[in-house]
């Protein structure tokens, strides 16, 4: 058990940036998932914390310990990989036995023993032990992949898109276990993914990254509703956020008017918004707001009007993309139960608890209202 | 364009131990967009190089437009198709890659430069006309994959996983592409894909194999809200839907053995119970009600997920080897440990045979759905716009 | 699926058998012809009938010969030479496979390059070369001439193997605790096995068939190949003795060949199929 210290790691492949600058802490028994899409330098991270590739600057600390000189072996680090990188001569049971027995641990077989099927049993792989690993399916691979690591009980685990090869619903299920079995391990734990559901359900806190920089770090709740800038805003979400241009044409106290979408609205504001929009050089400011907040045609108080450009049923919700007067694009989410012809005329409406203000010119995260609970 | 007709249609491997494609019926109306959905190597893509002549028939008919085109040549039959690959030809221009097949069917000049031109412009990918396939991003490459597809006319537009490589963004961009330009120009389409959220976006009707049977081939709300069997269940919706086996205990209750789990059963379901002793439930994510007061008929449970997930929040309940998760609105704050009581939407409730895996129906679910019938091998007849 | 069989079918079935049959038989001609000769006496050797007394007089005097003696010369230099590049190969061809540095694919290509050019044009300035470093016929001088022939064949038979495995395995192993050599011992080489058998043989076949090395490079330690010259008399031509001291000499290749089967042609079809 340790908390983890990365501070100015920068690794350069040749003249291709793997990451720069990357300062991270993650704490005793934290869960840390560290989310971007993919090339952004999630596995160069985990890379250099196990030891497998060594970084151009920075240092990393685990614990009370600087790892700098440490070979991979000495870290006390256990990594799951995106290939698993299962040993294709052994058996799922010498697959997992297999750190236990290396020179570095050398427990006594009684204890290999015990610990194998202890884990093999919590992952629901017990009766596959004397399989072959080439005659395991990839849900199995990626069990006993995780067994591998889970047996060592190391100081800190690196998980590298351990979910990514299953398909959906196999991937929903285990997501939801991996969750299940966190509370029982509490080992502070690094999670790469590009899946912003499992970056978002996993994390106690969650690291956007991109283009071998970090940009955020923050609880699940903060990157997705203070993302502070509008690439990050972007990479959360499906369909992704909705951003548009705002003419700043009145303010008052309270409320300011805007023209948007090829039209004027009007929304309350509090004295932070405003206090915020005064820092803008500009009159125009930049808003976001996410499909799923789009209110479509409820009793004519709508104060925005567009076609249906297209429809696109999903199940229990619905993709609506509007074109607004201005042309520009706006998609809704809405309830599956909803159906709307494409090229109709609707109205719909963005409730002002859920924009979310940007920068133009820096791109930078403003202010949102405050969510208060039980608000809409 | 034209309606599209399977009829018994089968393909057997020579060296395969069971059919690829089994029989397979499907009536494709003028004009309707539809999709076949299914797991790697359940058939569809079979299914559709069959259609498009890429792939000997092994019995059975495929009609377009009621003529019988089992042995024609690909290029005689009218079928458009876009390959997965995309597989557009490197060294022409996009300009000469949209007119390479009009050539071949020796338009004029002037002609093919008019279409060529018009679909461009509904693909809008106009700009894109003088370069090479090299020089063009993966999501303009399917564009033009289209076009190409497109631009001769066909009687059928086939779709083999148009989206499947490219990025998330792009591919919610394009599948909103794809829907407006068939809204627009109606061709009869029948596009491949193994991913339901799209199937379900796209088309009029889902076609859904496995094992190359046919499962269900209705709309899309009619196959999330009404799975004919339990693959179908599982296979669509995100997240997945909670199938689970129950006995039955005194015929009054739905039970979970050696665990909290007790279900009265509903006045709504007693007919499809009988007198079963044992069945699989089947219930999404959002047909579940998590409260923490207790009313009448909940399911008392402990909660061992939440997962926040920004627009919305799940929450996982443990019942032995189940776990139910359960789709609750974000605003409320829940944490594992906490005890809640479980309500089931009585007509998002789903019963499957546990060993078939058949939808349990006392037929009452079908009456409204004249062409449900097409699961029992029967063609229906293409309705004419 | 039971699909009954069609009488056309078994036809087909047959047919095919009977091809396979025949090619057989095209393929092996050359090792059934040499095994007719060695057991034909001299004296019907030209005949075109093939009615002859068979005799074992042939295998008598090639054994009673020192032929054995260059059988196990031949033996001697070919394993030490497949050792050899072993112990060399294996490393070089995983520092290929896996690290990056300049000139990579160069040092590759160059050792490759050693397998284009025919022994015949390099042999002259070898052989002064091997008259002034006192190597001329020994057995070390045989060994490292051969590394011309086996080493960049086994070099680059498993380079491919070695890429094939994913350096995350690697990387795993060494997380679990191993040290780089024991990863190399314990995950890499079994893991690489079947590639190590099939180039291991096929270098051995290479070795020992080579004939100009050893005719020019060596003279009382000759190899059996070489010493089957020796039947070629100035008066006659002993077909039969030569033939029996080929099947000799052909006899380990064979068998090696039969017992590890299995490995050759898993070995040789799994470098083949990667892209």
């Amino acid at each position: 058990m340790a908390s983890i210290h990365l501070s100015g790691l920068t690794k350069f492949y040749g003249k291709r940036r793997g990451v720069e600058d990357v300062s991270l802490q993650v704490g005793d028994q934290e869960f840390l998932t560290v989310f971007g899409p993919a090339g952004a330098g999630k596995t160069t991270t985990l890379n250099l914390i196990a030891g497998i590739v060594t970084p151009d600057r920075g240092s990393i600390r685990i614990g009370e310990k600087t790892v700098d000189p440490l070979e991979p072996a000495d870290r006390n680090v256990a990594m799951v990989f995106e290939s698993y990188a299962l040993y294709p001569q052994f058996t799922v049971y010498q697959n997992m036995a297999f750190p236990l027995r290396s020179p570095k641990h050398c427990l006594p077989a009684a204890e290999v023993e015990q610990r194998v099927r202890h884990f093999a049993t919590m992952l629901k792989i017990d009766h596959l032990l004397e399989r072959q690993i080439q005659a395991l399916s990839n849900g199995q691979r990626q069990r006993t992949a995780l067994g591998r690591a889970l047996v060592r009980r190391p100081d800190v685990f690196l998980m590298d898109e351990p979910l990514s090869h299953l398909d959906a619903k196999l991937r929903h299920s285990m997501r939801a276990e991996l969750k299940e079995m966190r509370g029982q391990l509490g080992t502070t734990t690094i999670y790469v993914t590009h899946d912003y559901l499992e970056a978002m359900s996993l994390g106690d806190r969650v690291a956007v990254i991109n283009q071998g920089r970090i940009l955020q770090v923050g609880t699940p709740e903060e990157v997705y509703f203070q993302p502070t800038t509008v690439e990050v805003a972007k990479l959360f979400g499906d369909p992704e956020i909705n951003l548009i241009e705002a003419k700043i044409r009145s303010r008052q106290s309270t409320s300011v008017r805007v023209q948007a979408l090829g039209e004027d609205w009007s929304f309350p504001i509090t004295p932070e918004i405003g206090s915020a929009l005064d820092k803008l050089t500009g009159e125009n400011v930049q808003l976001g707001f996410r499909p799923a907040d789009v209110t479509v045609g409820v009793n004519g108080n709508s104060s925005l009007h567009g076609v249906v450009y297209s429809f696109e049923p999903l199940g229990t919700k619905s993709v609506l993309t509007i074109d607004s007067v201005a042309g520009q694009r706006v998609r809704a989410l809405v309830d599956g139960h909803r159906t709307f012809q494409v090229d109709r005329r609707i109205e719909f409406s963005v409730p002002s608890a859920s924009l979310i203000f940007f920068d133009p010119e820096s791109t930078r995260y403003l202010i949102r209202s405050t969510r208060t609970e039980g608000e809409d | 364009m034209a309606e599209l007709i399977l009829k018994t249609l089968t393909k057997v491997y020579t060296q395969a131990q069971s059919a690829a494609v089994d029989e397979l019926n499907l009536g494709v109306r003028d004009g309707e967009f539809i999709a076949l959905l299914g797991p790697s190597g359940c058939g569809k893509s079979t299914t559709l190089r069959m259609v498009a002549g890429l792939e000997s028939v092994t019995s059975g008919e495929i009609r377009i437009g009621n003529k019988l085109v089992n042995d024609l040549h690909p290029k005689d039959r009218g079928v458009g198709l876009a390959f997965e690959n995309y597989a557009l030809y490197p060294p022409l221009k996009v300009r000469d890659n949209l007119a390479f097949n009009l050539r071949a069917h020796g338009l004029g000049a002037k002609e093919i430069n008019r279409r060529v031109d018009e679909i461009a412009r509904t693909l809008q990918i106009q700009e894109l006309l003088d370069l090479k396939p090299a020089a063009l991003s993966s999501g303009q490459k399917q564009r033009v994959n289209m076009a190409r597809a497109m631009v001769r006319r066909p009687s059928v537009l086939l779709l083999d996983e148009p989206l499947s490589h490219l990025d998330a963004r792009l591919r919610v961009e394009l599948r909103t592409e794809i829907k407006r330009l068939h809204a627009e120009q109606r061709f009869t389409t029948v596009i491949v894909t193994h991913d339901q959220l799209e199937a379900m976006a796209l088309a009029d009707r889902i076609a859904v194999m496995n094992e190359g049977k046919l499962q269900q081939f209705d709309t899309p709300l009619e196959v999330f809200n009404h799975p004919a069997n339990e693959f179908v269940a599982g296979f669509l919706g995100e997240p997945p839907m909670n199938i689970f086996r129950t006995a039955v205990a005194d015929s009054r209750r739905l039970v979970i053995p050696d665990t909290d789990f007790a279900l009265p059963i509903m006045p709504a379901i007693q007919k499809l119970v009988g007198s079963r002793k044992e069945l699989k439930l089947g219930i999404r994510p959002w047909g579940i009600r998590v409260s923490q007061t207790q009313t009448d008929g909940a399911v008392p449970g402990v909660v061992v997920v939440v997962e926040d997930l920004g627009d919305e929040t799940r929450v996982g309940i443990r019942y032995g080897e189940v776990l139910i998760m359960s789709s609750i609105p974000v605003t409320r704050r829940y944490r594992p440990g906490l005890p809640v009581f479980l309500n089931f939407n009585e007509e998002d409730l789903n019963l499957f045979d546990p060993m078939t895996g058949e939808r349990l129906s006392d037929g009452s679910d079908s009456s409204n759905q004249p062409y449900e019938n097409a699961a029992e091998n029967e063609i229906q007849a293409p309705v004419s716009r | 699926m039971t699909q009954s069989r069609s009488p056309l079918a078994k036809i087909g079935k047959g047919l095919q058998i009977l091809l396979l049959l025949a090619y057989a038989v095209f393929a092996l001609f050359p090792l059934l012809w040499m095994f007719i000769m060695s057991i034909k006496p001299d004296s019907q050797m030209l005949t075109t009938t093939f009615i002859f007394t068979p005799t074992l007089e042939n295998y008598a005097t090639v054994l009673h010969s020192d032929y054995m003696q260059f059988f196990f010369n031949n033996l001697i230099v070919s394993v030490a030479a497949v050792l050899v590049s072993l112990v060399v190969g294996v490393p070089a061809a995983y520092a290929l496979a896996r690290f990056q540095f300049k000139g990579k694919e160069d040092i590759a290509f160059t050792i490759l390059s050693f397998r284009f050019a025919p022994e015949i044009l390099v042999i002259l300035p070898l052989y002064l070369i091997y008259q002034r470093l006192g190597l001329y016929d020994t057995y070390f001088g045989l060994i490292w001439v051969y590394q011309l022939i086996t080493l960049p064949l086994l070099i680059w038979i498993l380079r491919g193997f070695f890429e094939d495995i994913s350096p995350d395995i690697e990387a795993a192993a060494q997380l679990d605790g191993y040290t780089w050599w024991q990863v190399f011992l314990r995950v890499l080489l079994p893991l690489v096995k079947p590639g190590l058998v099939a180039a291991g043989l096929l270098c051995f076949i290479f070795a020992w068939n080579s004939f100009t090395f050893p005719l020019l490079l060596s003279n009382n330690v000759q190899t059996s190949t070489v010493i089957a010259l020796r039947y070629l008399a100035s008066d006659t031509v002993h077909y039969g003795q030569v033939a029996a001291a080929a099947a000799i000499s052909a006899l380990p290749e064979v068998i090696l060949a039969l017992l590890i089967q299995k490995h050759l042609v898993r070995g040789l079809s799994f470098g083949a199929v990667k892209g």
